[in-house]
């Protein structure tokens, strides 16, 4: 017979006389030892007895439901159980039961999987009949299992393995419903069709949509907490060489930053804001359910032993979701308090193997410079300064101006640059001269390809998915380049039909080229640094090689043969593995075990010649008849880096009573993370010009260091639903660590969080427009344990060595490193989420709107002591920072149809403010390694608010005849700053570090993305539009190429064509004279504000398998993107406003990394093509 | 099934019971108090560590001493220096690296010695040595009493801390008043005298004597001697010239010490070896040795460039960036002050100019320890040369100065003598100066001890700091006008920012900043 049934008006699954025991199981899941729940344990029964004499069929049914586990459906309409019937059975096996009833009640039974019995009537096979297939409008799959119902009744039918579907029609003019998880519902009117294909369009956000959490999965229609997902099919559809690089502007709430522009370096990643001062602001990543050891930024705002995407294929993703709020995060407990990024990798289904290819191949460049002066700027700049110089030292002797090389000679004595101009600035063409633009001396236009293929499939024993990738890419900057080579073998067995278990296996191989091109005084800062102007002779390779340095130029030696010559080559194998077991002890109750390993083998050399280091004198002579090479050097450092992990879960899910489900978690984990590090580095340079390993260094100084910590966790979490109509779940951790003092390793982290689906309940259903409505709240407190330092509580020895003897020799020295504190513990956050999920009009419109108020307390902090303890600083759990925010995401179905578009929206506020400090303590300047300390840590303010001096223009004669404060010796021309305050606290006339006030924050207020997909016929086309608004960068690269008393050697930005020349030319008022001599302080001078709007990404695709014939290819799509082609930000002082790579706090205590010469975005274009076999 | 739950079961309390011992974790590539201080070695390498804070003490006295004076004229051309404040007496210093350094490098080196000495009341019992013990106590006295002399010279008041102190306690402690500070100084020197040996052979050699400590004791009693300028600087306006001349008087009768017949052996890379075997000037020495073998640190100094341009070295082909990022320039009045044939002129100043990159430069810089053929190889942080932190010279010259003072003894041996013999040995000797005065023999400190560091002290104590200072800058500073006037309250530093911040309210701020 066909496999169709009829439906009940209401469903029901459920074990009434369950409802006891299995609430008992779950407490004892909670509190009791597990031998205990054995006692209780019961197997599946299918023997029935019965005793009926000419009883309703639906007694009947009633009876062999009590005792059995089997279900029943039914249309009343259709079958009669009011008939009697009458059977005698003792313990027979319930198909011969049913049999026996079916035939004498003239009724059709059919088993079905999960212990469902559908019962149908004979009598209802009717005339005419439809026929027709389903399938998925986007890569045209076939779906299996779609309902079909008409329209008005309740007969329907599902669609078979090829998804086709064959239905009787009480009339050919009726209208067929369409419905399948994970798509928009259909409705279509036959009008005497007799064969119909359907096509399906994915629902972006469907109510049925399973999301992945902390140890398991949940309906996203139940889920109480603030979960934000992403689907691979933005990965699969676009050119990424990094997951992170995927997840900008997707989800709202998180920050995504990339702070670098070297291909294949880590990205920043924020889950609603900055909530810890010192211990890492970085996110848990989960891999399929291995939790990966937390990495944090160093100082520079590196990753210094690796982030836990390095490596990761984003090809591989299936879908990423992040844990927002403690409630959804609290399982994962101690490191859960900067939010979870759950990854879930792809797996085989069953089904016809399927295998794909995908590559691309593209180019990319830099998608913006900073614009500095020319040849023709930086000669007029430095003809004031060294000019205003010869005044200002000679004028008492009668230098002017205008006076001539000999006329200066006469007064200076000798030739000095600091006095003379190069007469040929002032010639035409200025002959022997070339004007370079060293950003594009190092820039080019790089090239890209990826090439994947992956096979997929499974039977009802094996699935399987594997992968094999290889990717390569050239950076934008010479000599840069990525390129990785990596496999993942995904592979479950089924071995009985209550076990399982699987491994999962990424091998991964990446290679990355940079020589050292980001950072203070690295390649980009010096290319925008170096003087312009150059000896022709020389050319773009001044000061390297043979040729010298301009008399006029900076030190500096030539970029581009810096670039062409240095090597910075890291190497890094990586393996995640995974291998897990499932056993069903009985229904609805299974134990999970994991083991898993992460393991990263990371090497990096350097390599630097003498040829582009030093002066020409030490490139091609030595006085002290040193080997020139002695002047090259070189390093070998490693890290092998290991995680991990055991797990052992012990999870049970039921449903009774019809409306009560159940699901109850118990687990425990095992945590050990180890990194081994070493290094060699060459000491007094080396013997030979042509190797460049350590073999050939005149001699190597090398060490090595480990370090390690144990994570000790237990966890329970249960979930419970009534109807699906309130919910409730709540989860308990606790986490012991070995980084905490002896007194405190264990952190108790409780959570629960309440949820009401108001669309379920019956008063809604007069309300059509609402199709989605459920509001949630949520509490939980989470943990951190990023300390940077896995020993923080233990006063360690460092080495402090002097040296003695009558023969001069070293000894050892061993001193406190810092105070000891056995009750260092855990730091805390405490989260309350109040969201409201909705959607309108059949969720054309769908959307989540969440508030979220985060408290971090007890920090890790290093508060300041007085030094009189002997250290400046120490750690301990103080002070409390509160982020409160608004996130909202909107999808929308704007057309449907032929014509396709929809609209994804994120947007996200957080305000951040510091609560508390020390005791009594009410701010905390962060020191500075360049200056004098700029960030400040204030109770009520963001934290690292910028705190420096403002700048109002320039000083006018009549400004310093009215006697305006002024800095150090200014002069007409200097900048006037604001003086707000004095050592009494009211302002004193004088410009000191007094006057600093907080002048923004670098924390974007808002941050966005705006997704737009269009689809006609077989063309998609998507727009990614992301930014951020109220943010502001202090930028030390800013200082570094706009301070005042800056030499006339290093060019300085384009902006400074508008500077103060003279009272009659004040220019802009922002930039003053360009020769001063009062030095400079901290000042707004050097403030950006950090908001952008960019187009991330447009992609135009075309789905070719109209084209091609379906026997040899299933699907083929080829496409077109565009990446950061366009955008907007205000950042004149540096090239990216997210950048960070240099430390500008100089203290370990207390990051602050910033940016010093980050490269710009690459922009790129990609022609992929993805097939499928 | 039984069997299974009874296998979790008992897997599972293995797994918890062995992993609670996993939490308590010991750093594998480091050492820690609760480890250390458990025989002789341990405490030796614990006052070796107090030693260590010494590194950074040459350097802190050019900066701070010698910058500050008119020794140097270092208002900077191109940008704001870090010593450009500190020569200019700008007043907000108060977050001036060198000022903060000085403060949290003296503390720091009292805390190490508080702990030794701490460490030794408790544990000093393996050290097995009375004799061991009782030197390493009265080692780390003297440094105490070294550190907080620096203080005192640089800062006035400063708080009193004899034993280490946590956070809660500190937040407690105020500054004391000067002679309460001097109180302590003078109890650990005392000690120190009556508990150190007079010399040290092999390789102790270089660790505390009871001289230096008598050499320091001296040091202290003068300062204490030297005017207040209405000022609670290091001067409490005592005249206790009459106790540091025993004292010093016990050092030159030892017979340990004596004048290096050459002025520039004193400096010689050659002769760094301290005395006895060595360098017979030096009383007490920082010590340095650089390309330390078998050690990835560095123990060389520093001090030696940070007068000196980093285009001199560039323009004689060093590639290590040695020096200071400016010219620090050597002051004309000190250029002026030496006569033409005074050999220690050409070896204190570099006075020759010099072409770097096509320019040439023609200010003077200080030179006294730089030796340009003994640039080191691998790191420009990693110079060989001790500093002579007290120096027999000026044990001579010192007790000419309480002589000339008031203390007991005679014009023509303990003060002209000497003068004349220093005058000889810098070849300027050949007239003898009679009835050397008091204001002749400060104008030989600063010719003998420029680049040394002593100079700001021995304005301090000579009475006439403000006057003197302020006549050179109208000089020296007449076309730049760079410089503000030097008032009375300059006499010492701020009390660095971060320690204002550290305990709000706790520490007053020194009058004039």
């Amino acid at each position: 017979m066909e496999n169709s049934f009829y439906f009940h008006r209401s469903f029901y699954f459920y074990k009434r006389t369950q409802i006891f025991r299995v609430m008992k199981i779950g407490l004892m899941l909670l509190f009791v030892s597990m031998g205990t729940i054995y006692a209780s344990a019961y197997s599946q029964n299918r023997d029935i007895t019965l005793n009926a004499t000419n009883t309703s069929l639906k007694e009947v049914i009633k009876q062999i439901e009590k005792q059995s586990d089997f279900t029943f459906f039914y249309n009343e309409d259709y079958v009669d159980l009011s008939q009697s019937v009458s059977l005698k059975a003792n313990k027979k096996d319930i198909a011969v039961v049913l049999n026996s009833l079916c035939s004498q009640a003239k009724l059709n039974c059919k088993f079905m999987e999960n212990n469902l019995v559908v019962i149908t009537s004979e009598s209802q096979q009717k005339q005419s009949k439809i026929t027709g297939t389903v399938i998925d409008s986007e890569n045209g799959e076939s779906l299996i299992g779609v309902s079909i119902l008409i329209e008005g009744t309740n007969q329907g039918i599902v669609t078979d393995v090829n998804g086709k579907f064959s239905l009787t029609i009480p009339n050919p003019n009726v209208i067929l419903k369409i419905t399948y998880l994970g798509y928009l519902e259909q409705k279509i009117a036959l009008k005497g069709q007799t064969r119909i294909d359907i096509k399906l369009v994915r629902d972006v956000k469907n109510l049925n949509e399973v999301v992945v959490i902390g140890y398991g999965t949940q309906k996203k229609a139940n889920v109480t907490s603030s979960v934000a997902t992403f689907k691979n099919k933005n990965l699969d559809e676009r050119a990424i060489s990094r997951v992170d690089q995927a997840l900008v502007g997707q989800m709202a709430g998180i920050n995504v930053k990339q702070t670098t522009g070297v291909p294949g370096k880590a990205f920043s990643i924020q889950v609603r804001g900055t909530g810890s001062i010192s211990a890492g602001n970085e996110p848990l990543y989960v891999i399929d359910g291995f939790p990966l050891s937390t990495a944090s930024t160093n100082g520079a705002g590196n990753f210094a032993t690796g982030n836990p995407l390095d490596n990761i294929n984003p090809s591989d993703i299936e879908s990423i979701q992040v844990l927002k709020d403690a409630a959804a995060a609290a399982i994962y407990g101690s490191r859960a308090s900067n939010g979870v990024v759950l990854i879930t990798t792809k797996r085989g289904q069953t089904g016809k193997p399927k295998i794909t290819y995908n590559t691309y191949l593209g180019i990319n460049q830099a998608s913006r410079k900073v614009n500095m002066l020319d040849g023709q700027g930086w000669i007029n700049r430095a003809t004031e300064i060294i000019n205003g110089q010869y005044l200002a030292t000679y004028g008492a002797k009668g230098a002017k101006v205008t006076d001539d090389a000999a006329a200066r000679t006469a007064i200076v004595g000798s030739f000095n640059v600091n006095y003379f101009l190069d007469p040929r600035w002032s010639q035409a063409g200025h002959p022997g001269l070339d004007f370079i633009n060293w950003q594009d001396q190092i820039f080019r236009t790089g090239t890209m390809q990826n090439h994947e293929l992956t096979a997929s499939g499974g039977n009802d024993v094996v699935t399987y998915f594997v992968s094999g990738n290889f990717s390569d890419q050239d950076g934008f900057v010479k000599a840069m380049g990525y390129t990785t080579y990596s496999a993942r073998a995904n592979v479950e067995v089924k071995a009985t039909k209550h076990f399982k278990m699987g491994i999962n296996i990424a091998p991964t191989y990446s290679v990355i080229e940079d020589p050292g091109v980001e950072g203070k005084d690295n390649i980009y800062h010096q290319a925008l640094s170096m003087s312009p102007v150059q000896e022709s002779t020389a050319g773009a390779y001044a000061n390297s090689f043979n040729n010298a340095q301009y008399a006029w130029s900076n030190t500096t030696n030539s970029v581009l043969a810096k670039l062409q010559n240095i090597v910075g080559e890291t190497k890094r194998y990586r393996t995640l593995a995974t291998l897990y077991g499932e056993y069903e002890l009985m229904k609805g109750l299974s134990f999970r075990s994991s083991i898993n390993l992460d393991n990263t083998d990371n090497n990096s050399r350097s390599y630097v010649p003498y040829t582009v280091s030093s002066t020409l004198l030490s490139r091609t002579f030595d006085p002290a008849a040193k080997a020139l090479t002695s002047n090259t050097s070189g390093s070998f450092n490693t890290y092998k880096r290991q995680t991990f992990v055991n797990e052992n879960t012990l999870s049970y899910t039921t449903s009774f009573n019809k409306v009560h489900s159940l699901n109850v978690l118990l687990g425990q984990s095992y945590n050990f993370d180890r990194t081994d590090n070493s290094s060699l580095a060459s000491s007094g340079g080396y013997t030979s010009s042509v190797i460049q390993t350590l073999n050939a260094a005149s001699a190597v100084t090398g060490s090595s260091s480990s370090t390690q910590n144990v994570l000790l966790s237990y966890f329970s979490r249960v979930q419970y639903s009534y109807n699906d109509k309130y919910l409730l779940s709540a989860s308990i951790r606790e986490d012991g660590s070995s980084r905490f003092g002896v007194n405190s390793q264990y952190g108790v982290f409780p959570s629960a969080s309440i949820g009401w689906n108001i669309i379920k309940e019956s008063f809604m259903h007069r309300i059509h427009a609402l199709s989605d409505l459920k509001v949630r709240g949520s509490f939980g407190a989470n943990g951190t344990n990023n300390l940077g330092s896995d020993y923080a509580p233990i006063p360690t020895l460092v080495s402090s060595g002097y040296a003695f003897g009558s023969t001069l020799a070293a000894v050892i020295g061993q001193s406190p490193s810092k105070i000891a504190n056995p009750n260092l513990k855990w730091e805390r956050s405490v989260t309350y989420d109040l969201g409201l999920d909705f959607g309108f009009l059949d969720n054309r419109i769908t959307g989540s709107f969440d508030y979220y108020n985060k408290l971090n307390t007890q920090l890790l902090l290093n508060v300041q002591v007085p030094e009189v303890t002997g250290f400046s600083t120490y750690l301990n759990n103080t002070g409390s920072v509160r982020n409160i925010g608004e996130e909202l995401e909107l999808t929308t179905h704007n057309f449907v149809g032929k014509f396709q578009w929809n609209t994804s929206i994120t947007l996200s506020h957080n305000t951040n403010k510091v609560v508390a400090l020390g005791p009594g303590q009410t701010q905390i300047l962060i020191p500075s390694s360049f200056d004098i300390s700029n960030f400040i840590l204030k109770v009520g303010q963001p934290v690292n608010s910028i705190f420096v001096i403002r700048q109002n223009g320039c000083l006018t004669q009549a400004d310093i005849t009215n006697k305006v404060a002024m800095y150090g010796t200014e002069t007409v021309g200097d900048p006037k700053y604001q003086d707000i305050s004095g050592p009494k606290g009211v302002p004193d006339g004088v410009i000191d570090a007094n006057d600093r006030q907080i002048v923004g924050h670098p924390n974007p207020d808002y941050t966005w993305g705006i997704t737009n997909t269009f689809k006609y016929k077989g063309f998609d086309l998507s727009i990614l539009i992301q930014g951020q608004n109220g943010g502001s960068i202090y930028s030390l690269l800013g200082r570094a190429i706009t301070r005042t008393g800056q030499g006339f050697t290093d060019n300085a930005p384009s902006f400074y064509l508008d500077r103060w020349e003279s009272a009659d030319q004040p220019g802009a008022g922002r930039v003053s004279k360009v020769y001063s001599t009062f030095g400079r302080i901290v000042n707004t001078d050097w403030l950006y504000s950090s908001n952008y709007v960019r187009i991330r990404d447009i992609t135009i695709g075309y789905d070719l398998s109209n084209l091609i014939k379906k026997n040899i290819v299933q699907g083929a799509r080829i496409y077109i993107t565009a990446e950061n082609f366009f955008g907007r930000d205000y950042y004149y002082g540096g090239a990216n406003p997210d950048a960070t790579n240099t430390d500008l706090s100089g203290n370990a205590n207390y990051l602050a990394p910033g940016d010093y010469g980050g490269l710009p975005l690459a922009k790129s274009i990609i022609v992929g093509l993805n097939i499928t076999f | 099934m039984k069997k299974i739950f009874l296998i979790f079961t008992i897997a599972f309390s293995i797994l918890v019971t062995s992993c609670n011992k996993d939490l308590n974790q010991v750093p594998i590539s480091q050492g820690t108090t609760l480890t250390f201080y458990q025989s002789p070695s341990d405490f030796i390498q614990g006052v070796n560590a107090v030693y260590s804070d010494l590194r950074g003490y040459p350097d802190r006295l050019l900066n701070l001493s010698e910058i500050r004076s008119d020794n140097i004229y270092g208002v900077s051309d191109l940008g704001v220096r870090d010593w450009d404040p500190i020569n200019s007496f700008q007043k907000a210093i108060t977050g001036n690296t060198y000022v903060e350094e000085a403060w949290n490098t003296d503390f720091n080196g009292i805390f190490r010695a508080n702990e030794v000495i701490e460490q030794i009341k408790k544990n000093g019992s393996t050290i097995n040595s009375a004799t061991l013990a009782t030197r390493l106590d009265a080692e780390s006295r003297f440094l105490r009493a070294f550190y907080y002399f620096d203080l005192v010279r640089y800062f006035g008041k400063v708080p009193i801390i004899d034993h280490t102190v946590l956070a809660s306690e500190a937040n407690t402690i105020k500054r004391s008043a000067i002679a309460d500070v001097y109180k302590l100084i003078i109890a650990d020197l005392q000690l120190a005298i009556t508990n150190l040996p007079a010399s040290y052979t092999g390789v102790d050699v270089g660790r505390a004597t009871k001289y230096a400590a008598e050499g320091l004791l001296a040091q202290v009693y003068m300062a204490r001697s030297g005017p207040t300028y209405g000022v609670e600087g290091p001067g409490l306006g005592l005249s206790e010239w009459s106790l540091a001349l025993p004292l010093l008087q016990d050092i030159i009768s030892s017979g340990l010490f004596a004048l290096n017949a050459n002025f520039a052996n004193i400096f010689s890379y050659a002769n760094q070896s301290p005395t006895p075997t060595g360098n017979k000037e030096a009383v007490f020495d920082v010590m340095y040795v650089t390309g330390a073998s078998g050690t990835s640190s560095i123990y060389g100094a520093t001090y030696p460039w940070d007068l000196a341009p980093n285009i001199y070295f560039k323009s004689i082909n060093d590639s290590k960036s040695n020096g200071s990022l400016e010219v620090i320039p050597v002051s004309n009045d000190l250029l002026n002050k030496y006569a033409a044939n005074d050999v220690r002129k050409a070896f204190t100043v570099h006075t020759a100019s010099y072409n770097n990159a096509g320019s040439t430069e023609t200010r003077p810089f200080f030179q006294k320890y730089l030796d340009f053929t003994k640039i080191p190889s691998t790191s420009r942080f990693d110079w060989g040369i001790n500093f002579i932190a007290i120096r027999y010279t000026d044990i001579m010259l010192m007790k000419a100065e309480c002589v000339l003072n008031g203390a007991p003894g005679s014009q023509a041996t303990d003060v002209d003598a000497v003068v004349n013999q220093i005058r000889t040995r810098a070849g300027i000797g050949a007239i003898p100066l009679v009835n050397v005065t008091l204001s002749q023999l400060f104008d030989e400190r600063r010719r003998e001890f420029a680049d040394e560091g002593s100079r700001w002290f021995d304005l301090q104590r000579s009475g006439n700091l403000i006057t003197t200072m302020n006549n050179w800058i109208n000089v020296e500073d007449l076309t730049r006008k760079q410089m503000n006037q030097v008032v009375a309250g300059y006499i010492v530093y701020p009390v660095p920012q971060s320690q204002l911040d550290a305990a709000p309210g706790l520490y007053t701020q020194n009058t004039g900043y």
